[in-house]
């Protein structure tokens, strides 16, 4: 638990150099070369870089115009003959080898395709270049029958990858961006099937009000942000406006995945147990502290729990708990599920999840933009910004640059080695990230975001996640 | 390239490997490059050659071992190496084995996970779940017991077997739940067992969830009940929230199977009140407090106003904006 006065220290600030330094140097050098283990990724992976330095105001500045054109040029190398995009040039094995026989071997990816579109967007491309119509033709390919999309077409156009919320959000991506609200040139290319897609989102909403990967999983931040981020794509890229009761005030969708987002903050950041978690493979957050209330009142559990009744007694023995005053906690991250500590990604899924509405040019309705406002559930109102951006700034800002996970280690010259060399660590291992991150375009404004510090700028305004990694502007 | 061990063994002579193409040649810039290791330049090279081929063999299925040891991201390797199982007539108990220690090793990885799953729908080779794969389930969980790409499998098996109401199933949820009352992964296991639906339906969500004409209050509501499932289960949750009172979980499981029985959080009003003493403003938990709260909600405003309010100033104030903003929505 977090003891010091929030009023002792000073406000903290964003390093922006830092972190365009940070970006420029995954933009211009190459990666460690244990970054292979997301080689598949690289797609993502420029994605993260390019938008970290468009959502830091250096991309324009920071690159040549030339630059910019020969970063186009490489996300089309990764366009496949029949539409849609690699997620890396890997899969590629030479136009001149390519047949029907073996190009499920090289196929488009969902999410690659979305990342690559927008990354275009990005540098500034007209997506003249894009097979738009084969695109278009590709994607309801891989919508299954209960409404939900996979990730890539193996042999024999068979659906490949889960029934996940992912997948669903960058194929609303794509269809949004490529589509548009009118369809225009695009009139006989059938479409996905929009009523069968939202019935699918809908019923990924657990019973305690978040979003699953799928029905009846466990609700997750990241599945969130999807579920959320596929219907508002749905929503501007229609002219129906008929209101899904998920994004509709009132309704106990609604209510239930707003207080449920709410309940993502907390102030369990694990910072004394989090000691010896730089090595291994685990870069999904830790378990939230078990509380020693547990021993003293275990009742027996077993076959007859049906019959257990619990006496008044039992529930007034129990300890009473301690009012917390407010000014004995400065920071407040998110976790990204139930019972879950605190991870930097997590402000930005669910901080971004419940986006309020600010007017700007969007990124893609920048040329076609009648309307242009930002809108997932436009309640971020209801999280505590002020210590979420403390969490952010303070504990998981990076000296190098970057963002870390987790808080790292407090003063000690030893230990502050160990905690740089840790950080650095997370910059330069190879960790496939437990989502894939993106920052929330069907949330965010490319320009004109607000300057004032005092909007949540912590959440939405922001993040940009390499693995391990989130830069907050 | 000359060198490395698949240009020097005599077994891959009769291949000449691909080089990746990264645009450099024709003047693109690529993102995100990656400084490879030559061996990770050959292994990808001939697994181009022989995805080229479509070569089903003995050979391309342990370079597919090697690639994915390098990368096991690699989304089109896998699905490679499933077309040579099938095709080659593999044992596939043998692939689970080796499949068991790449999943030790790679804890976080989703393709593992979904080849598993690639292999296990096979009713050929699986017309029942093999005896050991529940046993290596908790194995898994032993190492992280919320680790969501295991229990989205679990999940699938359980459908794809009709599980529901295997001893061991619930055994195995109790036992994780006894471990970690905190589990939430857990929990919703458990609940997926109870009151999931158990048709073949691939979409089977929340009842009521996706229809557009079911109104909100028949969201999650089953429209056939056992009640004496449903009290167990109440039952069940009260004793957890006694172990540990300020865990949320059991506390939403319990509305979730009020909903899923179409009866309210207002049953519970007695048990969650004798964890807040309203006289003497001692409380015992907070999510007591905000089940009040909502029971208080319909009807009772100025009593949700004070529940809401104690949570406000005094055991949740990192929610103080979200607990105003339930009290702008009472009708006192």
């Amino acid at each position: 638990m977090a003891q010091p006065k929030a009023s002792a220290s000073p406000e903290p600030i964003l390093n922006t150099e830092r972190h365009i330094k940070y970006y420029l140097r995954c933009l211009k050098t190459f990666l460690p070369s244990a970054y292979i283990s997301n080689d598949s990724n690289r797609m993502l992976l420029a994605f993260l870089t390019l938008t970290g330095l468009d959502v830091l105001d250096a991309l324009n500045s920071k690159t040549t115009p030339e630059e910019r054109q020969s970063y186009i040029d490489w996300v089309y190398h990764c366009q496949v003959p029949s539409g849609g995009f690699r997620g890396f040039s890997g899969t590629d094995f030479g136009a001149s080898n390519r047949t029907p026989e073996n190009e499920a071997w090289d196929p488009a990816n969902v999410p690659a395709t979305f990342f690559a579109l927008v990354n275009l967007l990005v540098l500034g491309d007209d997506l003249a270049r894009v097979k738009r119509v084969e695109c278009l033709r590709w994607l309801p390919k891989l919508q299954r029958d209960d409404g939900s999309f996979g990730e890539v077409l193996g042999p024999g156009e068979e659906i490949e990858g889960n029934s996940d919320l992912r997948y669903c959000c960058c194929a609303a991506g794509i269809r949004f961006i490529l589509r548009g609200r009118s369809g225009m040139g695009v009139e006989e290319v059938e479409d996905i099937d929009v009523p069968r897609f939202i019935s699918f989102i809908q019923a990924c909403q657990s019973y305690d009000g978040g979003m699953a990967e799928s029905p009846y999983r466990e609700a997750h931040s990241g599945h969130t942000y999807c579920a959320v981020g596929s219907l508002e794509f749905l929503r501007r890229a229609s002219v129906d406006t008929r209101p899904v009761q998920l994004l509709s005030p009132g309704s106990l969708q609604f209510e239930t995945l707003v207080a449920w987002l709410a309940s993502r903050q907390t102030n369990d950041l694990g910072e004394e147990d989090d000691e010896d978690e730089d090595e291994g493979e685990d870069d999904d957050e830790g378990s939230a502290e078990t509380n020693n209330d547990d021993a003293a009142h275990q009742p027996t559990i077993d076959r007859d729990i049906g019959t257990l009744r619990l006496s008044t007694d039992a529930i007034l023995s129990l300890p009473k708990i301690a009012s917390i005053p407010s000014d004995t906690i400065t920071c407040a991250g998110f976790n990204g599920r139930c019972n879950k500590l605190a991870d930097t990604c997590y402000s930005f899924w669910n901080g971004a999840t419940l986006a309020v509405g600010v007017s700007g040019n969007l990124v893609f309705v920048s040329k076609t933009s009648a309307h242009s406002i930002s809108q997932m559930l436009n309640r971020s109102s209801v999280i505590d910004d002020v210590r979420n951006r403390r969490y952010l700034l303070e504990k998981t800002q990076h000296l190098v640059g970057g963002f870390g996970k987790v808080p790292g280690d407090t003063p000690g010259k030893a230990k502050q080695k160990r905690s740089l060399r840790r950080r650095i660590d997370m910059l330069t291992q190879a960790r496939s990230p437990p989502l894939m991150f993106w920052p929330g375009l069907a949330g965010l404004p490319r320009r004109d975001w607000p300057r004032s510090r005092r909007s949540c700028t912590g959440h939405y305004r922001a993040c940009r996640a390499a693995p391990g990694i989130i830069a907050v502007a | 390239m000359a060198e490395g061990k698949y240009a020097n063994d005599p077994e891959w002579e009769s291949i000449t490997p691909i080089q990746l193409d990264d645009g450099s040649d024709s003047g693109a810039m690529p993102l995100a490059s990656i400084a490879y290791p030559s061996e990770y330049l050959e292994a990808t090279s001939y697994l181009r050659a022989v995805m080229a081929a479509n070569e089903m063999s003995e050979r391309a299925l342990r370079l597919t071992e090697d690639v994915i040891s390098l990368n096991p991201a690699h989304y089109t390797v896998w699905i490679y190496r499933a077309k040579i199982l099938f095709a080659l007539e593999k044992d596939l108990l043998e692939e689970l084995e080796w499949l068991n220690g790449v999943s030790l090793k790679y804890l976080k990885n989703y393709q593992i996970w979904h080849h598993r799953q690639v292999l296990m729908a096979s009713k050929a080779h699986f017309p029942t779940i093999p005896t050991k794969e529940l046993d290596f389930l908790m194995e898994m969980f032993a190492q992280d017991s919320k680790n969501y790409h295991v229990w989205t499998y679990r999940h699938w098996l359980i459908r794809h077997f009709k599980l529901w109401d295997l001893p061991r199933e619930l055994e195995d949820v109790e036992s994780l739940i006894k471990a970690d009352v905190r589990n939430n992964s857990a929990w919703n296991h458990r609940y997926m067992l109870r009151f999931g639906p158990r048709e073949d339906a691939p979409a089977a969500g929340m009842a009521n969830a996706g229809s557009a004409l079911s109104t909100a209050d028949e969201k999650g509501v089953l429209t056939v009940v056992d009640e004496d499932l449903v009290d167990f289960e109440l039952e069940f949750a009260k004793a957890q929230i006694v172990r540990a009172p300020e865990n949320r979980s059991p506390w939403w499981y319990a509305r979730g199977v009020l909903r899923a029985a179409g009866r309210g959080v207002g049953e519970w009003e007695g048990f969650a009140g004798k964890f807040v003493d309203t006289h003497s403003g001692d409380v015992r938990s907070s999510h007591a407090v905000e089940w009040l709260a909502d029971v208080y909600a319909s009807g009772e405003g100025v009593k949700a106003v004070e529940m809401f309010t104690l949570l406000k100033e005094k055991y949740d104030p990192i929610r103080k904006n979200y607990w105003d903003y339930r009290i702008q929505q009472v009708v006192v």
